[in-house]
């Protein structure tokens, strides 16, 4: 049980800046996602927060207490890693004893944690296998397994379901949440998957080029992503993002924010029909149909600008490829942003 | 392969065979010899069957030697040669485990010229080195002790290249790992890079145990003692009598006994290879 503070953590290799200057404050038992395309800094922040990097500059609290200079083990945290790190030559319960027994824990204490992360993980069946006799998900268990049993200020996650095959990610995924909220345990969990981080996160850090987008719940970023990589990258398929000078019906712009020139609409924002109210209408043809089951996907190419949007439509809509198309969106479901400096241009979001 | 070809079968188990009587003949030869008389080796029809001296020829040569060839007992130079042979073989693991783990896990200046230097050590034989090194243990007073027979071939250039090998399989995680369950840099290597090495370890027993038996040159340079002979040196010079046929019967004993310990370390550590194989794997 600790906050986590992170007080403008910087960290060089050489002289290519990895993590540019982060301020993030975690709240007792929260469980934060840090996420962000590959380079972005994301595991080098966690890794910091391990101990496992040095740092350039900048502070880590954890508890209340500056620990930059302390070695991982001093920290108490406890971290699952991408590829489990299970220690292949000990048994299931050797590789859940081993952090305890270096701490000197006493005998019947590391009896009763191995015991109840057992229960918790229902992986008690499996105690005395080895990690090359488990399955991937039972691997995956046992590593949390692992984390658990040190009871630590904060768990780190590390893509720790990014080796599972999808189905068993889903899965796993619910189970960490549960997990999480059964233990109340500080958490920093890292990703690259938006999915996996909407659905987990009581607070999403989006990270791009070492710095943070935007920190918010993941409905705030969602509904009001700040900036123009925050748009595109959260949510699937991406918001499109046009300029507007590609609108059709150009008498309504007028309502847009000053300095507007880029505005982004969410996929499912887009309609065939008409709307009522302020609305905004594109013109193009049907480029493809994808037909995904309960809903469908039109990639629509604009005339205007050559500019291909998506659009998800209910049901399966009876399109022609090649058909020329009006598309329309309210002026309230469109987010205005200016492309200089990559912000909204309607009220900014809180950074915090 | 799984081929079902009575012709290929047989081909190649008759090739198998033949190399088998090919290799093994010499021995049996040698065997045949060390139970028969002193004379009848030499009589021109060399005998293929076992003769009536075995126990006789064995215990003379275990427990008196052959005092005219100025050769100790074989039981004293059998001794020599384990001790040389297992502390020449523990030394060199011991020391290219920590040298290997050195070059791999810490970030030092200089680490990888160090580990150039040890890795250009592997194009220097011993022989060539021979006379400095005879140089420096003389001086230092080492001649007819364990520590001049061992000392200078103790380092390992193909062990410590081949754990450094093994050691850059081992994923950077489970350093990681370690490092956030409080284990540090000796607990680790102690725990989990250790037994991970383990059939590594065995191999390398086994065939650094066999380099240090067959030692010769290095010996028979070191020691004018007998007290100190090892028994390969200790063949020589029963074979090379001045005015006499040598005592064959009583040279091929001592060969047959100093085939013996090696032949053991391989039965044994073959056993614990496999075993180690089949218990750890990534």
């Amino acid at each position: 049980m600790a906050t986590i503070n992170l007080v403008d953590l910087k960290k060089n290799y050489g002289n290519v800046p990895a993590v540019k200057g982060i301020n993030l404050q975690v709240a007792d038992g929260e469980l934060i996602v840090l996420v962000g395309p590959s380079g972005c800094g994301k595991s080098t922040l966690l890794r910091m927060v391990a101990g496992l990097e040095t740092v350039t500059s900048g502070r880590i609290e954890i508890g209340g207490k500056d620990v930059v200079k302390a070695e991982p083990a001093e920290r108490d945290i406890a971290m699952v890693f991408q590829n489990y790190a299970l220690y292949p030559h000990m048994s299931v319960r050797g590789n859940l004893e081993y952090g305890l027994k270096n701490r000197g824990t006493p005998r019947g204490e590391i009896d009763r944690r191995v015991q109840e992360a057992a229960d918790i993980l229902e992986i008690g069946p499996l105690l005395d296998r080895k990690p090359r006799q488990l399955s991937g998900g039972q691997r995956q268990r046992v590593a949390m397994g692992r984390a658990i049993v040190r009871e630590p200020a904060a768990f780190l996650f590390d893509e720790p379901l990014s080796n599972l095959d999808a189905k068993l990610r889903v899965q796993m995924r619910v189970e960490i949440r549960k997990l999480q909220r059964r233990l109340k345990t500080t958490s920093l969990y890292v990703t690259h998957d938006q999915l996996e981080a909407m659905t987990l996160a009581d607070r999403l850090v989006v990270m791009n080029g070492g710095l943070v987008e935007q920190i918010g719940t993941p409905t705030e970023v969602y509904d009001r992503p700040a900036t123009l990589f925050v748009a595109g990258f959260i949510g699937s398929p991406p918001m499109n993002l046009i300029e507007v000078s590609s609108v059709a019906n150009k008498n309504s712009i007028g309502t847009l924010p000053a300095k507007t020139d880029i505005i982004g609409i969410r996929p499912d924002a887009l309609f065939i029909a008409p709307q009522e109210g302020a609305s905004i209408s594109l013109k193009g043809s049907v480029e493809l149909l994808e037909p995904i089951g309960g809903e469908s996907h039109v990639h629509v190419r604009l005339d205007s600008s050559g500019q291909s949007v998506v659009l998800s439509i209910p049901g399966r809509p009876h399109l022609e490829e090649g058909a020329d198309i009006t598309l329309h969106a309210r002026l309230a479901d469109i987010h205005p942003y200016n492309s200089d400096t990559g912000r909204r241009t309607d009220s900014p979001v809180a950074n915090l | 392969m799984v081929e079902n070809r009575p012709w290929l079968s047989f081909l190649t188990h008759l090739v198998l065979i033949a190399g088998v009587v090919i290799v093994v003949f010499p021995v049996y030869l040698a065997f045949i010899a060390s139970t028969h008389g002193s004379g009848d080796f030499m009589r021109g029809l060399v005998p293929l069957l076992p003769g009536p001296h075995m126990l006789e020829n064995y215990g003379r040569m275990l427990n008196e030697g052959i005092s005219t060839a100025g050769a100790p007992p074989v039981s004293i130079m059998l001794m020599n040669s384990t001790i040389i042979a297992i502390v020449i073989a523990v030394g060199k693991i011991a020391i290219s485990l920590l040298s290997a783990y050195a070059i791999v896990f810490f970030k030092f200046p200089f680490r990888l010229l160090a580990f150039w230097i040890i890795f250009i050590t592997l194009m220097l034989p011993v022989e060539v080195r021979i006379i400095p090194t005879f140089a420096v243990v003389a001086n230092l007073g080492l001649l007819n002790s364990y520590v001049g027979l061992t000392l200078p071939l103790i380092a390992s250039a193909t062990a410590t290249f081949l754990f450094r090998q093994f050691f850059l399989t081992v994923p950077d995680e489970l350093m990681e790992a370690a490092r956030v369950d409080g284990a540090g840099p000796m607990k680790f290597f102690r725990d989990i890079l250790i037994p991970l090495s383990r059939t590594n370890i065995a191999a390398l027993f086994v065939i650094l145990f066999i380099y240090g038996w067959v030692q010769y040159l290095w010996p028979l340079l070191v020691t004018t003692d007998s007290r100190y002979y090892t028994v390969v040196m200790g063949i020589k010079r029963l074979a090379a009598t001045a005015d006499a046929e040598p005592l064959w019967n009583l040279v091929m004993a001592s060969v047959i006994l100093a085939m013996l310990p090696p032949v053991l370390v391989v039965i044994f550590m073959q056993r614990l290879f496999v075993k180690g194989l089949v218990d750890t794997e990534k």
